[in-house]
């Protein structure tokens, strides 16, 4: 008996050396081979695969017309018959050449989703295979033309004459039944592998409302301690600057002195001896207000004199408009003048306090218990904004948003952005700094770009005037560090590219919440319809998506988007619908949101060729398709004007693209590529329906037009010399 | 989790998408299975029809086939469990278990391994007599040397529920071995 532990059987026998030595002598008698006949072995699997087949194929299952009853009898008679006849026929046939029988395929791409575009299709077979019926028998679909090569007998590499497969295509390959084994047996179904090219590359930058950092990115420089002498209470008010970025201005400690710190020698100094708080620097760095025993001091930097403005009621906001300096107390907002003050308004509720007054002079936050309201100095009138327990962070240095801890918002309550957690330094240069007890995190202002910079405490970030230093609080520490400047900003373009990618992705995942957050409220109605569906439901689903054209409107600089949703069922994809996305922006530091989407009629896959994407500059318009098409079908592509009039264009086709040249496309005004029904491709099938992409003439500005974005695999994509490479698969054989 | 459970995996995946891909799990099951009925009806035809309604009840089945993170077979062990009890509620195997079961242990000497042997064929005899749960429990254990887990899934039990039948069945085991062992 072999000396086996099975430490499983030693708990089960729980120690029992008795019941251990049987329970050892039953797992020591070996399962020999059962009889097996290897006929039946080969009959279960091909009548398991053609029940499979007739499956995909939408029949009736193989077994149903045996259920019913009354047709039992004629089935096990007819059974028995197909049995005999069997029986007599294999006795008296010559032994067949060979025992396979059952075609089968195979290929490292089968089923794959993100297929490299210059690949070679390898088929492997199980049996060597004649090679002129073998390769007569294959079908591409979408129809490409192909060309063969072998290694041996079992695998045939089946190369797109184009040099490359079209990106963000369902490719189908199947071996028909006229493919042959060398030893004569004949495929008796088709055999099909499927697999899905890569996408069209898109642009980088995150524009995410709810963005999630890059890499971790330790590029902090110069970070250093200023002071140990910084208050740990819990009402710091913010530094302020002076003009040169070289010397911060903070309340100390109790006495709460103004204190500031040289960052050029470190060297310490007490302005104020006592009483001070909220230091407010005025726009140029020259002045500084600040309360002190509830009246104002204005401190002159350049000279250290002071001057007193008198206040029956202390204030409790301060804040520079230009060079003139307001504050709100509980008697109203005023302004101060040469030798004098001006109520500017008293506020609308006696229980409302002022929170801060924006930069610009046109607005103030007010609380009033649990709630927030943006009041119009102008109009008196108040919005709300936030929500219950909110609490200011800060402004846009031009005061037309403001940041609670809930999002940014624009001057009528309305959210414009989320914003991540954490204290918030707005620069000049609309760079947001984001500090926590965890990282330090910079972003553009329109959520682009978030990334972290440092891990680690970085409470209460402030931007120096420089626009790159800022000082932080570590403790009862205030430290300083350089952020590294920011990159080159993304175009208004690539920002709402990546904003169609995130609500794409979120769609995607089912998340209805996230998608919704990237429409605004005209978006939301378009969605509301249910045509489009925001999350589409049922069968076949949503797979995956990929964009088809893009442009900016250069009259409103409105980014339309045509994105394609494709449905799948059973691992096959099946159809797909387009969306056209139209995205706006208030002002350049908000992020795109989706204003408006429209469907587009379902294409089923296999009905002729389809366009994959679409190339717009103001000389020419590119179309990819995903087949090969007859060149003498071309001129079916063509385009309008907004009068419904042929544009002249001289066409040109070369490996599935068709190419509209020599335009002069106004910038602006509205066209329309038509896709006529007589396009062909190589298999002489013709496109499905017309089809129609509405565009505006683009700019030359545009920057994703000026990089003259190639098509995936199209032909600078290429390789210009050298033999046909196959990147991610195997090679075919030289 | 080994390569072999990631291609597992990965064919099952493929299978509930597409069932042309099922082929690939019968590949690789089949003869497992087979052996397994086999061992319990002792007969070909009936280990064939028997296995035939398995591999055609899991085709079926494939789209709802969640994975539990246990073995593809352990779910291919309940359907023939389950076949098999169907089949044989009333009958029980009549052939020879020594017809089946290779004796064959190396290592000890003639005469001992002699007596091992006919001692492994009397327990065996005596796993045939045992009631269905844990003559179930303990081939599924001892001749298809699974694990616990796996059995429980297969016979739709828990784990303890499949421990206990072991440890009554091979406690059975001993308490019949005894009665039947010649005075010394």
């Amino acid at each position: 008996m072999s000396d086996f532990r099975d430490p499983e059987l030693d708990d089960l026998m729980q120690g029992d050396p008795e019941l251990l030595r049987i329970a050892r002598m039953l797992a020591s008698s070996k399962s020999p081979q059962a009889p097996l006949d290897d006929a039946f072995r080969a009959r279960l699997r091909r009548q398991l695969m053609d029940q499979a087949w007739d499956t995909v194929e939408g029949k009736r299952p193989w077994w149903s017309g045996f259920m019913a009853p009354q047709r039992v009898a004629w089935v096990g008679a007819a059974a028995v018959l197909v049995i005999a006849a069997t029986v007599v026929y294999t006795v008296t046939q010559p032994v067949a050449p060979s025992t396979t029988t059952f075609l089968q395929i195979s290929s490292p791409l089968a089923d794959q989703q993100d297929v490299a575009s210059v690949q070679a299709i390898p088929v492997k077979f199980n049996v060597p295979m004649d090679h002129p019926s073998t390769e007569a028998a294959v079908q591409v679909t979408p129809a490409t033309a192909v060309a063969f090569s072998w290694s041996g007998d079992q695998l045939l590499y089946v190369t797109p004459k184009s040099g490359d497969l079209a990106p963000n295509t369902q490719y189908q390959v199947t071996i028909g039944p006229g493919a042959k084994a060398q030893n004569g047996t004949a495929n008796s179904k088709p055999q099909t592998l499927t697999f899905v090219t890569a996408s069209t590359p898109t642009p980088s930058p995150s524009a995410s409302p709810t963005p999630s950092p890059s890499t971790p990115a330790t590029t902090l420089t110069g970070e250093r301690q200023l002071t140990t002498d910084y208050p740990t209470s819990d009402v710091n008010y913010p530094v302020a600057w002076s003009a040169d970025s070289r010397t911060v201005y903070f309340v100390g400690p109790s006495p709460r002195g103004l204190e500031s710190v040289s960052l050029s020698d470190g060297s310490k100094n007490t302005i104020v001896p006592d009483g001070v708080s909220i230091p407010t620097a005025s726009p140029v760095f020259n002045r500084l207000a600040y309360v002190r025993n509830g009246e104002i001091e204005i401190l002159d930097l350049a000279t250290g004199r002071t001057a007193q403005i008198a206040t029956s009621v202390a204030p409790t906001a301060l804040a520079w408009v230009r060079q003139q300096l307001y504050w709100g107390s509980a008697l109203g907002i005023f302004r101060a003048g040469v030798g004098e003050q001006t109520r500017v308004l008293t506020l609308p509720d006696p229980n409302d306090s002022v929170v801060s007054i924006a930069p610009d002079g046109n607005h103030a936050l007010l609380a009033n218990g649990q709630a927030l309201a943006i009041l119009d100095l102008s109009t008196q009138a108040t919005s709300n904004v936030g929500q219950a327990g909110d609490s200011f962070v800060a402004w846009s240095p031009d005061g037309t948003r403001l940041v609670l801890q809930s999002g940014i918002y624009d001057s009528t309550g309305h959210q414009v952005s989320g914003i991540p957690p954490g204290d918030v330094s707005w620069s000049r240069s609309n760079e947001i700094l984001i500090g926590s007890d965890t990282g330090i995190f910079e972003q553009a202002a329109d959520g682009s770009g978030y990334t972290e910079l440092e891990q680690g405490t970085f409470r209460s970030p402030a931007w120096a005037p420089d626009g790159s230093t800022f000082v932080f609080v570590r403790g009862s520490s205030l430290w300083v560090a350089t952020a590294p400047s920011a990159g080159k900003p993304s175009s208004g373009h690539e920002l709402a590219l990546q904003v169609v990618s995130d609500f794409m992705q979120a769609r995607l995942k089912g998340q209805d919440q996230r998608a919704a957050s990237f429409l605004d409220a005209k978006g939301q109605a378009a969605y509301a319809t249910g045509s489009p569906a925001l999350i589409p439901q049922g069968s076949p689903g949503l797979r995956r998506w990929y964009r088809v054209m893009s442009e900016v409107n250069p009259v409103d600089q409105s980014v339309r988007v045509v994105v394609r949703l494709i449905f799948a069922s059973g691992g096959v994809e099946r159809s797909s619908t387009e969306e056209t996305l139209t995205l706006v922006r208030a002002q350049a530091t908000d992020p795109y949101l989706i204003d408006n989407a429209t469907a587009g009629p379902q294409l089923q896959f296999g009905k002729g060729p389809q366009v994959i994407f679409v190339k717009l500059s103001p000389a020419k318009v590119a179309v990819l398709f995903d087949s090969d098409l007859l060149p003498t079908s071309v001129g079916s592509v063509t385009l309008q004007d907004d009068q419904g009039k042929p544009v002249a264009a001289k066409v040109d086709y070369s490996d599935r693209i068709v190419t509209l040249s020599n335009l002069q496309l106004v910038p602006g005004a509205h066209y329309r590529l038509v896709v006529l029904p007589g396009l062909q491709d190589v298999g002489n099938h013709n496109v499905a329906a017309e089809y129609d992409v509405d565009f505006v003439g683009p700019s030359a500005s545009d920057p994703i037009a000026a990089q003259q974005v190639q098509f995936p695999g199209g032909p600078a994509g290429r390789p210009t010399s050298g033999p046909f490479r196959t990147p991610s698969a195997s090679a075919p054989p030289a | 989790m080994d390569s072999s459970r990631d291609e597992e995996k990965r064919l099952i995946e493929r299978a509930k998408r597409d069932p042309r891909e099922f082929g690939a799990l019968y590949d690789r099951h089949f003869q497992q299975i087979y052996r397994f009925v086999y061992s319990r009806v002792r007969e070909q035809t009936a280990a064939e029809d028997v296995t035939s309604e398995v591999f055609i009840k899991a085709l079926r089945a494939m789209p709802r086939y969640q994975d539990t993170g246990r073995p593809f077979a352990a779910w291919l062990y309940q359907i023939a469990v389950n076949a098999i009890a169907d089949r044989y509620r009333t009958l029980r195997p009549t052939h020879a278990l020594e017809d089946f079961h290779d004796l064959s242990v190396g290592g000890p000497a003639i005469e001992e391994e002699a007596a091992q042997r006919d001692e492994i064929r009397r327990i065996w005899r005596l796993v045939e007599e045992l009631p269905l749960q844990q003559r179930t429990a303990l081939v599924l254990k001892f001749q298809e040397d699974m694990k616990i887990e796996d059995i429980a899934v297969a016979m739709g039990k828990t784990p303890g529920a499949v421990k206990l039948l072991i440890h009554r069945g091979v406690s059975r085991l001993r308490e019949e071995a005894e009665e039947l062992r010649p005075a010394e």
